[in-house]
């Protein structure tokens, strides 16, 4: 409507007066009716000053106003304004026209029609924009999605590429016309762009290079009725049989206030259903959702929401993500310092779960050990570990009633390092030899424990707590004991009192308290706490009687609160607790022919990192067809190797890495990735206007709508890019100016007619 | 030989402690719980009702005091254990209160009986994990011993346990539990029963059953010289074995 308006009074578009150059093209018979003009205006000036009679002062002043105003006007028509344009010469010049020909192209929201239709409409071979922009330059046309190529046509498009890389396209493009005299570049699209790679490389290029891009966008820039899984937030691996928490933002537009179904499904099966309540259009919606990982290995799960009715893009209600999971006893150390039922009711707890394996250094008396649960007999034979060899293959410590001074000096820095080095989870539980109690003030495990170590409490202290979760443990994977964060709650709330010997009032900046407790006399006690400790974690558990949770009387014997309680603590300390060799595959999907990057981080049995491993990885893809990928170290960092591979079928290949020094094996791990077309497409699929918009900003040119792109060939013509001519536009006749004159003419007559004057 | 000639000395000094001490109420009359719950370990002795007659003294309290805090003394003596000493607890199989203390030992349960609802307190308690320890049985005692446990634990079967079972290395080895001497009619040949969780050896032990014996004689007469000093001895090492292993497992 502006740009309509702006062109009835002023002639030309807004557009063409910012490619043009203003200027005043006076010759010499028009400087001799300038100089007419300006005796006229000096005339008026000194008749004004001279008349009196009934006229006042303010009165001349406004009718030499208005008449000057006039001849000013007049003034400006005779020095003959002009907009100079730099025009381009018919066929001097390429065009270049990128079509998206990806998925989201077919997104029926263009006026009812797919956009697509709309493509082949405007820039078909009856399109007259096609024809009016073929008529001033060679075109070139290319379609654009994963890659770029060039086509014949418009109907040579397909709609069915998996990804939009615009950047990608747009250096092609340059590219392609190096060297060659350019107007600019024209892109349909509805900016809908998938790739990771910031856009900004490309841009500057085409500035540099003075290519200004004509973007057209198709489709429209809110979906009417559409519902999305915008984002899933899972491990890469977890444990077998853990119990997952995960946050999914579902996203959605038209559906305010429904509720709908959100399906966890593994291999057709569901392992989780929760209803979620969409709120205000382009409110995000989190929805947690709670299931077990039960079957081990790659796992391809689906986060779906059926679709609802007048869905328009409804393969974005289905997100799959690849979880892999581990079918491994992860090993834990428990060292004990005093025989107690603290022991026995912990070891019971997890006796079941087939993942986790529980060591028990239990002493017995001065210079006296039971071992239980030990591989074999030489296993702790000699008490607790005196070196890192012998410690770090551990994966988690617990320490339960043991005094500091039990351990030499190496040793506290040692248990210390298990954490910070080796990335192991450490734990120490509450008891008459734990804490300050145990004498643990001032030493290296001290400052990895996430609680603040006052002086030791006066003998016989004992408090008597009633355990709550805080906030942050309402809904963490240790401390949440029911379906739901409410269930949880209540359930903490008739959990029977525990007692604890160490008082532990605070926690440390950086930590976090997932239970709190309220003693008799109504003081707060810290009872988990954890915190990250260099590459691991650490966890104070201040009660020294958990088994009341498992033994009082008013527990059922079927309830497994004790038993859920201490399985998922043990899961987490052991949780993301690194190996000595460790893989990663980035991205853990691609689409057949991606590269896949493998990234190796390497170390010995001390974790220490190695430079000058041995490191082979074979690829086994779904048909069983295996293939050796080299690693190398990359410099960059110490440990790190890297290789890459692109998977040619669909489907999950496994990759396994071996490392070794000569005469030793460092270790080996396995990773997976998913070959699979990208669904990428379908997602946040709405025209992306400020993408489109940015890309004409930054290099000069225009972003237009499916209503304005008529204007395209006109305003292409006038970049002053590629071969040009000079082209010069009269502006004194712009309706404009004309309209000013009259205003300024009825204007001094009407003041006239009013002041009564001649 | 260290740790016999220990047991012997604390021997002496409990009944030297033992001597000076006023006894803890009157067994017959009450049901005393002397040690309230702190989280550190207590003897607890178990109450029941009779099933027949016997002599003045209730067959549940036979060695009670004296027994009980022997026991306690020797362990905290020779472990790391950190028992109540001069205190114990005495419970009925339902009282909620000893569901707060995971191992009991009952004496005499060839006297045993219960009704419903101390069968269903004592079932759960050791299906939630409680162990029991039973002592000082012989003869035809094994038949009601075996019928009321059929009331708590229907289904449980009796197995004799040997050196091999870990109980009898928890802390000191012993490797030939049925060459133990009974205090008494030494004709009978002592076994060492078990119940495990669900009849399955590979799960938790839940109760050892003294057949043919009464390591509770040994403990009471420790510091007399009423009973042989090496049997006792040994009587406090079957003891101390239970204990660890009860806390432990």
């Amino acid at each position: 409507m502006f740009e309509s308006l702006f062109a009835f009074f002023f002639k030309y578009r807004p557009f063409i007066f910012q490619q043009g150059e203003f200027r005043l093209s006076s010759s010499s018979s028009i400087n001799i009716a300038i100089a007419a003009t300006a005796i006229a205006a000096l005339f008026t000036i000194l008749t004004y000053r001279s008349i009196r009679g009934h006229t006042r002062l303010v009165d001349r002043a406004a009718l030499t106003v208005l008449r000057l105003g006039t001849l000013a006007v007049i003034l400006f028509c005779l020095f003959r304004p002009v907009l100079i344009l730099r025009a381009a010469v018919p066929q001097q010049n390429f065009l270049g026209v990128l079509f998206d020909d990806s998925r989201s192209m077919r997104v029926g929201d263009q006026d009812g029609q797919p956009r697509s239709a709309f493509v082949n409409s405007a820039f078909g071979p009856e399109s007259s924009v096609l024809k009016a922009l073929s008529d001033r330059y060679a075109l070139r046309y290319f379609r654009f999605s994963s890659s770029t190529d060039r086509v014949g046509a418009a109907r040579d498009l397909t709609f069915s590429g998996t990804q939009s890389r615009i950047g990608d396209a747009l250096q092609r493009a340059r590219e392609e016309f190096a060297g060659l005299p350019l107007a600019g570049l024209v892109v349909v699209s509805d900016g809908a762009d998938t790739s990771e790679a910031a856009i900004d490389e490309s841009l500057l290029a085409l500035r540099a290079g003075q290519v200004p891009v004509f973007t057209v966008g198709v489709g429209r820039e809110t979906l009417g009725r559409d519902i999305q899984i915008s984002r899933v937030s899972t491990p890469r691996s977890v444990l077998k049989g853990s119990n997952l928490e995960v946050d999914v933002i579902v996203t959605h537009s038209g559906f305010s206030g429904n509720t709908v179904p959100l399906n966890v499904e593994d291999s057709g099966r569901i392992l989780s259903t929760q209803q979620v309540v969409l709120p205000g259009d382009g409110e995000p919606a989190t929805a947690r959702v709670h299931f077990s990982a039960t079957e081990p290995g790659a796992r391809v799960l689906r986060f779906r929401v059926p679709p609802q009715d007048g869905e328009e893009i409804p393969q974005n209600n289905v997100r799959e993500v690849l979880l892999e999971v581990i079918d491994r006893r992860e090993k834990i150390l428990y060292f004990e310092g005093e025989p107690r039922f603290e022991v026995k009711f912990i070891r019971r707890a997890v006796a079941e779960d087939k993942n986790l394996q529980l060591v028990v250094l239990q002493r017995t008396a001065e210079n006296k050990y039971m071992r239980l649960e030990v591989d074999n007999p030489d296993e702790l034979a000699a008490g607790f570990p005196k070196t890192r060899d012998e410690l770090f293959p551990y994966r988690g410590l617990i320490l339960g009633s043991i005094e500091a001074s039990a351990f030499t000096g190496d040793q506290l820095r040692m248990i210390a390092d298990f954490a910070d080095r080796r990335g192991g989870g450490l734990m120490m539980i509450g008891g008459r030899r734990a804490f300050s109690e145990g004498g643990y003030q001032g030493t290296p495990i001290a400052d990895a424990l996430p609680v603040v170590l006052d002086s030791k409490a006066p003998e016989g202290t004992l408090m008597r707590l009633k355990v709550r979760p805080t906030p942050a443990g309402m809904g963490h994977a240790v401390t949440q004991i029911g379906k739901t964060e409410r269930e949880s709650a209540d359930r903490w709330g008739e959990l029977p009192e525990v007692t604890t010997v160490n008082p532990l009032r605070q926690v440390k900046p950086g930590a976090t308290t997932l239970l709190m407790g309220t003693d008799e006399t109504r003081r707060e006690q810290v009872v988990l706490a954890s915190q990250r400790y260099g590459r691991g974690k650490v966890l104070a558990f201040s009660v020294q009687d958990s088994q009341i949770w498992q033994m009082h009387a008013q527990i059922p014997v079927e309830d497994m609160t004790h038993e859920t309680y201490w399985r998922q603590l043990m899961r987490w300390l052991v949780d993301s607790v690194p190996d000595p060799v460790e893989l990663t595959t980035a991205p853990d999907r691609v689409e057949p022919g991606e590269r896949v990057t493998l990234t190796a981080d390497i170390s010995d049995a001390s974790y220490v990192e190695v430079n000058d491993a041995s490191v082979t990885a074979s690829v086994t893809g779904p048909s069983g067809n295996a293939i050796d990928v080299p690693m190398q170290w990359t410099g960059e960092r110490n440990g790190e190797y890297r290789g890459t591979f692109a998977p040619t079928e669909e489907g999950i290949y496994r990759t396994r890495i071996e490392a070794s020094k000569p005469g030793t094996t460092l270790g080996t791990a396995t990773g997976h990735v998913r070959a699979a077309p990208s669904d990428s497409e379908y997602f946040d699929a709405a025209m992306r206007a400020p993408l489109l918009r940015r890309i004409a900003q930054d290099t000069g040119g225009r972003f237009y709508t499916s209503q304005t792109y008529t204007s395209l060939p006109e305003d292409v013509k006038y970049t002053g890019r590629g071969v040009t001519t000079i082209e010069e536009r009269d502006l004194w006749d712009m309706p404009a100016l004309l309209m000013l004159l009259l205003a300024l003419v009825l204007g001094e007559w009407s003041y006239r007619r009013v002041r009564h004057l001649a | 030989m260290r740790c016999a000639a220990g047991i012997v000395l604390v021997g002496t000094l409990a009944f030297a402690e033992t001597a000076s001490s006023a006894a803890v109420g009157d067994p017959r009359d009450s049901n005393a719980g002397d040690v309230s719950y702190d989280g550190r370990l207590a003897f607890v002795r178990l109450r029941y009702e009779l099933t027949w007659g016997s002599r003045g003294e209730p067959p549940w309290a036979h060695d009670y005091p004296t027994a009980d805090r022997h026991l306690m003394k020797i362990l905290d003596e020779l472990s790391l254990v950190d028992p109540h000493t001069e205190d114990s607890n005495i419970f009925t199989l339902d009282d909620p209160e000893l569901f707060k203390f995971p191992m009991a030992y009952m004496s005499e349960p060839g006297f045993w009986t219960l009704n419903d609802g101390e069968a269903k307190g004592f079932r759960d308690y050791m299906k939630k994990g409680g162990f029991v320890i039973f002592d000082d049985f012989r003869g035809f005692h094994l038949e009601n011993f075996r019928t009321q446990l059929d009331r708590v634990l229907p289904g449980a079967r009796l197995v004799e346990l040997d050196g091999t079972h870990p109980i009898f290395h928890s802390f000191f080895e012993i490797d030939s539990p049925e060459g133990f001497l009974p205090p008494y009619e030494r004709n009978l040949t002592p076994v060492f029963y078990g119940v495990f969780e669900d009849n399955d050896p590979a799960k938790r032990l839940m109760l050892i059953a003294n057949y043919n014996n009464d390591l509770g004689e040994y403990w009471e007469f420790s510091d007399t010289g009423y009973m042989p000093v090496d049997l006792s001895n040994e009587a406090y090492k079957y003891g101390v074995n239970y204990f660890i292993y009860g806390l432990t497992h």
